[in-house]
């Protein structure tokens, strides 16, 4: 029966899931929680929730490590081949990992990305154009420029707590910044609250902080 | 500022970002976006449809 990889957790927790439906296939070092999966199914926005609450379900009880959406198996002999391929490099980053959360920061611009936006409407002729597209490459500059400095000011925040952090700056038209926190559950107060203090002095975007989420970001494939 | 905990909306894009981009993979596969058709193909067994309505929620932020 196929099997989709949910999370990874230590040996000792492999009965976690149990009431979940997650059947757990061991190794000697770590174990995979996983979910029967039929092939033919199309997955949509739901079973990518779904992934979601049963990661964030098991997170709340052990430590883990969240698995990609879409890892699938034939059956528990395969996912236990390659489980045991990887399980040193498994068991060490959930030793690293596995208690820590990821905070996810996003700070979405308050005009929402108009100005890279409006640089989209066709113009009429050749000079219009090519004025747009110097007017875009500015703005576009001007933003990245002010996304650095809001970087700036984040990890001044959260240099206060032993954090690990990993970002981006404009991924989007409407996002400043993507930031991605690790932490532990007893810092998440203190850098809530001292986000809530920067929010209220930056004009422009608008922090929104997502979590506690298992560490997605910092948990790696090879 | 807003703080969701394990919020499951807003914004909801940061969530799938890191539901179909980060977290540990065992099988090697590769998540392959196709321009313009609403379809990604996650391996050779899990098609991933909808991923419209995930955009269109996430444009809101």
């Amino acid at each position: 029966m196929t099997l989709l990889l949910r999370a990874i957790v230590a040996p000792g927790d492999a009965g976690v899931g149990a009431d979940l439906g997650l059947r757990a296939v061991s190794g000697t070092a770590v174990a995979a929680l996983a979910s029967t999966w039929d092939t033919t199914r199309v997955a949509g926005e739901p079973e990518l929730l779904d992934h979601h609450r049963l990661i964030q379900t098991v997170f709340e009880r052990v430590p883990c490590l969240p698995a990609r959406f879409g890892s699938v198996f034939a059956d528990e002999d395969a996912l236990h081949v390659r489980l045991v391929q990887r399980e040193v490099d498994l068991a060490s980053q959930l030793a690293r990992l596995g208690h820590r959360c990821e905070l996810a920061i996003t700070c979405a611009w308050r005009d929402k990305g108009v100005a890279s936006a409006v640089s989209i409407v066709p113009a009429g002729s050749g000079r219009a154009y090519l004025e747009r597209g110097l007017e875009r490459t500015r703005g576009d500059r001007e933003r990245e420029v002010r996304a650095e400095a809001i970087v700036a000011r984040l990890l001044s925040e959260l240099a206060t707590e032993p954090t690990f952090v990993r970002h981006r700056t404009c991924p989007r038209p409407a996002v400043a910044v993507s930031m991605s926190a690790l932490v532990t559950r007893d810092k998440i107060d203190g850098i809530s609250s001292r986000l809530e203090r920067l929010g209220a002095q930056l004009p422009d975007v608008t922090i929104v902080v997502q979590g506690p989420w298992a560490p997605y970001t910092f948990a790696v494939s090879e | 500022m807003t703080r969701e905990p394990a919020t499951l909306d807003v914004p909801l894009v940061e969530l799938v970002d890191r539901l179909l981009n980060r977290g540990v993979v065992l099988t090697g596969e590769l998540t392959i976006s196709v321009a313009g058709v609403d379809l990604i193909y996650l391996g050779l067994s899990v098609v991933l449809s909808s991923v419209d309505t995930i955009r269109r929620a996430g444009a809101e932020v």
